[in-house]
């Protein structure tokens, strides 16, 4: 479908979850496509590449959820971060306990500042990130790192699943048809580090050609909690699960810099693209691994 | 289909698709053609105006998602008799050459002058509209006379 057809399609803007999820099923069950938009600034844009379409195919409903209550806000209950769905990466930077005030997940903030430019933080949201399964995706290595739990819902009720056992290979994920994402909960500790890096041809609207997220907790020397998320070096987001490992297995000073080096490139599966070359992204991870480890007492 | 939307705060009754583009919406129906369109994908900010207050790209927004709220096109910044700040230092500081760019780079700059100056720096305020003219220079220079003639203003009115 190209953006000339983009007129035919009709736009439903749901009252509430219940509504959105009961819409969900009754066309999952009679075969009809629905697309969720948010931001659109995905969708849209895949619209303007598309072929157009031709006559007698059928066109998906556009939930517009860009407004739904509750999809939205952001919420710190003791140590867990709760982020709507269809919160924008905007309101994010601008919220008390992510981008002001607190900093309490400033990572989320920090990456929020490199996603696009304001226009596309405007619109952009961390369900709408998550769900078009790029494995590019800025705000989905910041979920890997606090190792968040993916909040899902449909007709049979809420389930949650951890970020680990979500994405289950490019652009596939557990989430059913008739499943909409409602929020992200992230423990966030009281006390932690935190990194966030991305490498791109320019500061603002670049697509990563590398990106890493990441949180530790150090306690007496030894890293005791660790969250790593990489962008564009596997078909989906990298959760780097040796060298997580490896960061858990010794005190940090202890960390060698050939174990770490392994660790990562046995985590990793870059491809060449556009964008960028296998080889460049292999060093790009290993170096941007290391600033981390680095900065928090390794001396690899 | 009837949409109501509330664009430079007047609600305008239009025909049109929920599912049409923003951008066309305002440079078709409501004839509003300030809005350039450069790439159509949200790279260039030709298209940008503000959606309550925040600068969006007309060209990713669906004319349905605006309903409710309140649209800003460079139309509603000043008029030819009579430029806002923001126009008057861009014409005074050569801050529009070709045109095209420039009212993008208006929303984007009022945008910051309005309600991000304490989020985000003035050059990445406009880091998301591209000018292949200027060198970006007399942009910011444009702005900063904005910002310091808004700072030393004597008079004003509040609400509208």
């Amino acid at each position: 479908m190209a953006i000339a057809d983009l007129d035919r399609h009709e736009v439903w803007r749901p009252v509430s979850l219940a509504a959105l999820l009961e819409r969900l099923a009754e066309r999952h069950a009679a075969g009809a496509k629905t697309v969720l938009l948010a931001g659109g600034t995905d969708w849209v844009v895949e619209q303007e590449m598309a072929k157009p379409s031709q006559p007698g195919d059928a066109l998906p409903l556009l939930a517009d959820i860009s407004c739904l209550g509750e999809l939205r806000g952001i919420a710190l209950t003791g140590t867990t971060l709760r982020v709507g769905a269809a919160t924008t990466y905007l309101e994010m930077r601008r919220h008390e306990e992510i981008g002001r005030g607190t900093h309490r997940a400033e990572l989320l903030a920090r990456m929020a500042q490199d996603l696009g430019a304001l226009q596309i933080q405007a619109r952009g949201t961390l369900g709408g990130n998550l769900a078009t399964g790029s494995p590019a995706a800025d705000g989905v290595t910041v979920l890997a790192a606090y190792d968040a739990t993916v909040v899902l819902a449909s007709v049979r009720g809420e389930r949650r699943v951890p970020m680990v056992e979500y994405q289950t290979g490019y652009k596939k994920s557990l989430k059913a048809a008739d499943e909409a994402i409602v929020a992200f909960e992230m423990d966030v500790p009281a006390r932690y580090s935190w990194y966030w890096r991305k490498v791109g041809t320019r500061r603002a609207q670049a697509i990563s050609k590398v990106a890493l997220a990441g949180i530790a907790v150090i306690e007496a020397g030894r890293v005791t909690r660790v969250g790593l998320g990489m962008a564009s070096v596997a078909p989906v987001t990298a959760l780097l699960a040796k060298t997580r490992q490896l960061l858990l297995s010794a005190p940090i000073a202890e960390i060698a810099g050939p174990d770490l080096d392994a660790a990562v490139l046995g985590d990793i599966a870059p491809i060449d693209d556009v964008r960028s070359t296998r080889e460049y992204r292999a060093h790009c991870a290993r170096i941007l691994v290391k600033d981390f480890v680095r900065q928090l007492g390794a001396k690899v | 289909m009837k949409l109501t939307l509330s664009v430079n705060g007047a609600k305008r009754e239009v025909s049109a698709s929920p599912a049409a583009r923003l951008l066309d919406v305002l440079r078709g129906p409501l004839g509003l053609t300030g809005s350039k369109e450069g790439c159509g994908e949200g790279e260039c900010g030709a298209c940008t105006v503000l959606l309550d207050g925040d600068p969006v790209n007309a060209c990713l927004v669906l004319a349905g998602q605006c309903e409710g709220r309140e649209i800003t096109t460079v139309e509603g910044l000043g008029t030819p008799d009579s430029l806002s700040p923001l126009q008057r230092a861009f014409v005074e500081h050569g801050g529009a050459q070709c045109g095209i760019c420039t009212p993008g780079m208006l929303m984007s700059s009022e945008a910051y002058l309005r309600k991000n100056k304490d989020l985000v720096t003035l050059r990445e305020s406009i880091a998301g509209n591209l000018c292949r003219c200027t060198g970006y220079q007399r942009i910011e220079e444009s702005m900063v006379q904005a910002e310091q003639e808004g700072r030393a203003r004597t008079f004003g009115t509040v609400g509208s």
